[in-house]
């Protein structure tokens, strides 16, 4: 999908059909995973917000309003954004985090990137729950009202920061007490590559091929 | 490892900020015995069970474990004997699952995954959390967390335990299972607790910690009268 030329919008909305069908298939309903997807909407739209001023070419007209390629573009890196947020919401649901983390570490991703990201994941709540505890004791001894000060902010962050740091060291000690040497070993599961694991990703691979180069009919009328 | 024993010689220690933590510890705990660490917060507790697999190293003095002196090069050897229970577990379960992290210690240890389901089955049957094998630790209860972390230690099959505050924060049937669980533990255990019925229940013989010495050393009972003397004077 990201190889889809920024201007081939016809070509790149028929790749919203892997989301479409796939949802079901993990058991999802597409109408959520859509919604969750569009947490990505403020980011894209900052970074490509900016092409309509710069690529100000006419592409064509509607009713009398000239689209400019920067337009195209904008449409098109929103476009491929929510898919791709839509597919990796659909891996993850489907395999879970850990799941995608330890796939990611088989197939070689280093193991200090997918080690970071599963203790990320790991002690998200932990974390989170330092703060509410942080929260909770300021509000149980604070008499100004919800608000904080800008200071109190930092104090709080650096808390945070302290309250981390002690944290990781202990959780360092623990693992190197029962071997650490700097890698996760992964306990093998008990799943065997069956004959219908093959026949999806060769599936996969030759609708994403069909969509990347197979002669598909446009949703427009016009060419870009 | 043929003789499962402990043995501390004159060991001083300071932190980076120059707290002296540990000023000329000395003791030996031989093979099978269970003994008791008490001290008030802060007396150095903590820092003697941290140097007994090597996650601190003497500034001065020696620790023996099994007949092997703890330096920086020996300490992976020595870890693989000494199994320790940290007093919170949300420090000790790291993996996503609680059978991964079970699972954790074999692995490394470099077991075959037969071996390491074994161990990992056996441990959880011990501490009768079969059936929170697949949940996520951070799901766990205080009690079922610290269950789970003596299991991580037990799936390593360690010959000497050393178990930092075993039972705090603990209602009274986690309690009892977690008392239950260490009493079936054959070999060396050197507990650092506060819970005085737990140290009198387990421990023939107990260690009184104050600010980084040794200020008893005998019968449980006897260390614990001179420990309510030392908190009154305190």
């Amino acid at each position: 999908m990201l190889s889809v030329a920024p201007e081939a919008l016809a070509r790149l909305l028929w790749f919203a059909f892997y989301p479409i069908v796939m949802a079901p298939v993990a058991g999802e309903e597409y109408g959520r995973v859509f919604c969750r997807s569009l947490v990505a909407l403020p980011f894209v739209v900052l970074i490509g917000i900016f092409n309509p001023f710069y690529q100000t070419e006419a592409v064509f007209t509607i009713g009398g309003v000239t689209v400019t390629r920067g337009w195209i573009t904008f449409i098109s890196i929103i476009v491929r954004t929510l898919l791709s947020v839509q597919s990796l919401l659909i891996l993850v649901d489907s395999v879970g985090f850990t799941g995608l983390c330890r796939s990611l570490q088989r197939i070689g991703v280093p193991s200090v990137l997918t080690t970071q990201l599963m203790m990320v994941y790991r002690y998200m709540t932990v974390l989170l729950q330092e703060s509410l505890d942080m929260t909770r004791a300021r509000q149980a001894r604070g008499y100004r009202g919800s608000n904080m000060s800008l200071n109190m902010w930092g104090t709080y962050c650096g808390q945070l920061f302290l309250r981390t740091v002690a944290r990781s060291e202990r959780i360092h000690r623990a693992m190197l007490a029962r071997g650490f040497d700097g890698s996760i070993p992964v306990l093998k599961e008990d799943r065997i590559w069956k004959g219908k694991d093959t026949v999806a990703v060769i599936l996969s691979i030759g609708v994403l091929a069909l969509f990347k180069w197979g002669p598909l009919p446009t949703f427009f009328v016009f060419n870009f | 490892m043929s003789h499962h024993f402990i043995e501390f010689d004159d060991v001083f220690f300071s932190y980076p900020g120059g707290q002296e933590a540990l000023q000329g510890v000395s003791f030996r705990i031989t093979h099978g015995e269970k003994v008791a660490l008490l001290g008030l917060n802060g007396s150095g507790k903590s820092t003697i069970l941290l140097h007994t697999n090597g996650l601190l190293l003497p500034t001065r003095g020696t620790v023996n474990v099994g007949g092997i002196p703890v330096t920086r090069r020996t300490a992976p050897d020595v870890r693989r004997s000494v199994g320790m229970v940290f007093q919170n577990p949300d420090d000790q379960l790291f993996m996503p699952t609680v059978e991964e992290d079970v699972a954790f210690g074999p692995l490394n240890m470099g077991l075959d995954s037969a071996e390491v389901r074994r161990r990992v089955t056996d441990a959880l049957h011990r501490v009768g959390a079969e059936n929170l094998a697949k949940r996520a630790p951070f799901q766990l209860s205080g009690g079922q967390k610290k269950a789970v972390a003596l299991a991580t230690v037990l799936s390593m099959e360690p010959d000497i335990m050393v178990m930092d505050e075993p039972t705090a924060e603990l209602d009274l049937r986690a309690r009892r299972r977690v008392a239950d669980i260490i009493s079936r533990f054959s070999h060396s255990c050197l507990i650092a607790t506060h819970d005085m019925d737990l140290a009198h229940e387990l421990c023939p013989r107990a260690i009184l910690v104050s600010d980084g010495r040794i200020v008893a050393d005998g019968p449980v009972a006897e260390v614990i009268h001179i420990f309510t003397d030392l908190m009154k004077e305190k």
